[in-house]
């Protein structure tokens, strides 16, 4: 009797050795090519995203000012979250157009069934009121987040991403996020 | 019954590390507590005191005042020094101005060494690209004005120094050969520019670490920048000038479109000229004059709130904020219409800064609404983006003083790096109108307006305070704010730094709104709503309003306090 239960506690352990290093290691969730955009026009950290996507070996274009037009045989969005007054005003816009357009891009997403991968690059620095909102609205549309830990320190994204079951893989600097990336993502030969 | 006993022991086990384990997994931590580096501070100092937008520069400076060197020879040690420690902001392939009091003669000077168009600019160089102009004005070849960097410190240093150019060079190569960690404000910046760099400096480039901005932290070398520094040193400024470098800035140039000439290297030359003056409420100021046109309207804008209680309505209140900001429009507005190089277009200096013209300003501006008219005849475009350029500040023990602020106008030039040289070059073209036939369009030779405005204010014939700040057309309003902060709501000088600002101009004749950083209270910012303002909201502590130093000499020169903004990474260093 005794050994019976020993046993079951044994085999639950196993299960859940299972479930939890399949949870550690990235699964590639995601395909290309990828289309990438800032939501709040820091413009120098989406750039960043696209030379990590490309040291990935990722097919991906960037588009600052990205529509759902732009979607087209994209088949991920990857969303780099920081606002950046300087990028805005270069852009021409304000906050609230610009997260408009956000939220019609995520909207058409949704619509094509186009998974969104959210980026935080600019760490502690690309923090603030703005960016904040940003995160706050957008980082819930996100299947995956990949963010710098600077960025994280006050644990809002680790809060956001638990409430929403979201997957976080945090990175100390940028160049690491290059082989989750290429984890997270399915190879293609089309491309 | 053994077996089952092992059996459960190893569950329990894997259990707890699991437990462990997950805890491990990502978790954000709560930062460190640390000082609050926005806190206002005063460096002191008892001899000599040096103050610049980074450490290494200022110990650099320091060590040269410690050395027994002067302050034009501390101010060039700490203008090389920046070159390697805060390469984003100013540098070699730049230029800049200098306000030195010699205290021995009592006498303020200036150096100007502004860069200058080639001579194959024309009005309209800009204007014929169309809508592509502000990349042919910014990171184009065409961008780049002819330096004057080098020919200005190697000037000072000679006529008012008591170093060699090598002597004040040496930080600059230790720091750029040893390296050191990057700041956050280094890394954001760095990132800001990052599609600038990508396109002209390159994948490979210093300023990129691996292909990817710095982060803070990571470890930042220049050693091509510490060979061209040597270099400089082995064979004189002409290696610059005339030499190999000359022919690689040049080739630099010329490949991305540009009209630099060896002919217009070999032709810079720096020029010395006197200050003009000001006053406000019993303080004399020194500063700029055109091209330099900081100076120029610091001196307009403080005439005019001269005449306004301004110690009665408070620091950041209603009242304060809505004159200033109209007194800051009308001037945007002579800006507009009268500024240019001096050496070919006639400026009213004495109108602009005289009290009687300000007082027309004055009478101009209700107390209660917003005049919502700037006369002017053109307007150029301000621009808002810019939040570059550095600032340096030295005092030494016989009293001299050095204000300097020099640049390579945006964040990282024009991203552009002459071939293994390691320094970037500036996009001060970009300074010149869009208007073609503005007084400050671009025309062979003419040195572009500029914004700086180091200076240096005395009472009753003593040096009392020396001033400048980084921020573009927000310099002469930032400068501003912190001498009311000083004389009129009786701050110390970190705390003028400190303190919340706003910046407002107008375009076309028309107002713009106040920009602020939201420390300002809201019910200031709608009460300034409610007279007609409309209110644009900036960080805290937003760089966008500069990065200003400062020296504030008390007790007849036996106290010194340096002050360093935090907005930017500010610190002084005294003895």
């Amino acid at each position: 009797m005794r050994e019976r239960r020993a046993m079951k506690l044994f085999i639950i352990c196993g299960i859940l050795a299972a479930s939890f290093l399949s949870a550690q290691a990235p699964q590639p969730i995601f395909e290309q090519p990828l289309l990438i955009t800032s939501a709040g026009q820091s413009s120098g950290d989406a750039q960043i995203a696209l030379q990590l996507a490309k040291k990935a070996g990722l097919t991906a274009v960037l588009s600052k000012m990205a529509e759902g037009k732009d979607l087209e045989s994209r088949k991920t969005l990857v969303l780099v979250l920081g606002a950046s007054m300087k990028g805005m005003g270069s852009a021409g816009l304000d906050a609230n157009k610009e997260k408009e357009r956000i939220r019609e891009l995520l909207a058409e997403a949704k619509r094509k069934n186009v998974p969104v991968l959210a980026m935080h690059l600019g760490g502690e620095q690309r923090r603030g009121e703005l960016t904040d909102e940003i995160i706050g609205e957008f980082l819930p549309a996100a299947k995956m987040a990949v963010i710098l830990k600077t960025g994280n320190a006050d644990g809002l994204f680790t809060k956001i991403c638990r409430g929403k079951n979201i997957p976080l893989i945090e990175v100390d600097k940028s160049l690491d996020a290059v082989e989750p990336l290429k984890n997270i993502f399915k190879r293609s030969s089309s491309y | 019954m053994r077996r089952a006993a092992a059996l459960a022991m190893i569950s329990w086990l894997f259990l707890a590390v699991l437990a462990g384990l997950s805890c491990r997994s990502p978790k954000g931590s709560l930062p460190e507590p640390t000082r609050d580096k926005h806190a206002p501070f005063n460096y002191i100092g008892t001899k000599g005191m040096v103050v610049a937008a980074q450490p290494l520069a200022a110990a650099a400076g320091l060590d040269m005042l410690k050395r027994g060197g002067n302050a034009v020879d501390a101010a060039v040690a700490t203008a090389f020094a920046l070159n390697a420690a805060e390469p984003f902001a100013s540098g070699l392939g730049g230029g800049g101005f200098m306000v030195i009091y010699v205290a021995r003669t009592k006498k303020v000077t200036i150096v100007n060494f502004r860069e200058k168009a080639p001579a194959a600019a024309t009005p309209t160089m800009f204007t014929e690209k169309g809508e592509r102009q502000d990349e042919w004005r910014q990171e184009r070849g065409t961008a780049v004005g002819v330096p004057g960097m080098l020919a200005g410190w190697n000037y000072a240093l000679k006529k008012y120094g008591t170093r060699s150019l090598t002597q004040a060079a040496a930080w600059a190569i230790e720091i750029a050969e040893t390296g050191f960690p990057v700041s956050a404000t280094f890394s954001q910046i760095d990132k800001d520019e990052y599609e600038k760099l990508l396109k002209n400096a390159g994948e490979g480039s210093r300023y990129l670490n691996g292909g990817i901005p710095f982060e803070p932290g990571e470890v930042f070398k220049n050693p091509e920048l510490a060979a061209t520094l040597r270099l400089i040193c082995a064979k004189g400024p002409d290696e610059f000038y005339k030499g190999e470098i000359a022919k690689k800035i040049v080739a630099a140039v010329r490949a991305k479109d540009g009209i630099m000439t060896l002919e217009d290297l070999a032709a810079y030359q720096p020029v010395e000229a006197d200050p003009i003056k000001g006053t406000y409420r019993g303080y004399t100021i020194y500063t700029l004059p055109p091209p330099g046109t900081g100076g120029l309207h610091i001196i307009q804008l403080l005439n005019v709130a001269e005449g306004w209680p301004l110690k009665k309505w408070g620091p950041a209140t209603p009242a304060s904020i809505h004159h200033l900001s109209e007194a800051m429009r009308f001037i945007f507005a002579d800006k507009d219409r009268y500024d240019g190089d001096p050496d070919f277009v006639s400026i009213p200096i004495g109108l602009l800064t005289s009290k009687d013209y300000a007082q027309e300003i004055r009478n101009r501006i209700g107390a209660d609404r917003v005049a919502g008219q700037y006369s002017t005849a053109k307007s150029d475009p301000v621009q808002e983006k810019k939040e570059n350029t550095t600032h340096v500040g030295v005092i030494d023990e016989e009293g001299n003083i050095v204000a300097l602020t020099q640049s390579i106008n945006d964040f990282f030039g024009t991203g552009i790096v002459p071939e293994g040289t390691g320094f970037l070059l500036n996009d001060h073209m970009a300074d010149f109108s869009t208007d073609p036939d503005s007084p400050n369009a671009p025309r062979p030779n003419r040195r572009p307006v500029s914004n700086m405005g180091p200076l240096i204010m005395f009472k009753d014939g003593k040096p009392f305070l020396s001033l400048g700040s980084p921020g573009g057309p927000r310099i002469f309003p930032s400068l501003v704010q912190i001498i009311i902060n000083i004389v009129d709501f009786g701050m110390s000088l970190d705390e003028a730094i400190e303190a919340p600002r706003f910046f407002t101009y107008s375009s076309g004749g028309k107002a713009r709104p106040i920009a602020v950083e939201p420390r300002i209270s809201k019910a200031t910012l709608q009460a300034l709503e409610k007279l007609g303002h409309k209110i644009t909201l900036k960080d805290p502590y937003d760089k966008y309003f500069g990065g200003a130093q400062g020296l504030m000499i008390l007790r007849g020169g036996k106290l010194i306090h340096g002050g360093a903004d935090s907005r930017r990474d500010g610190v002084g260093a005294g003895y």
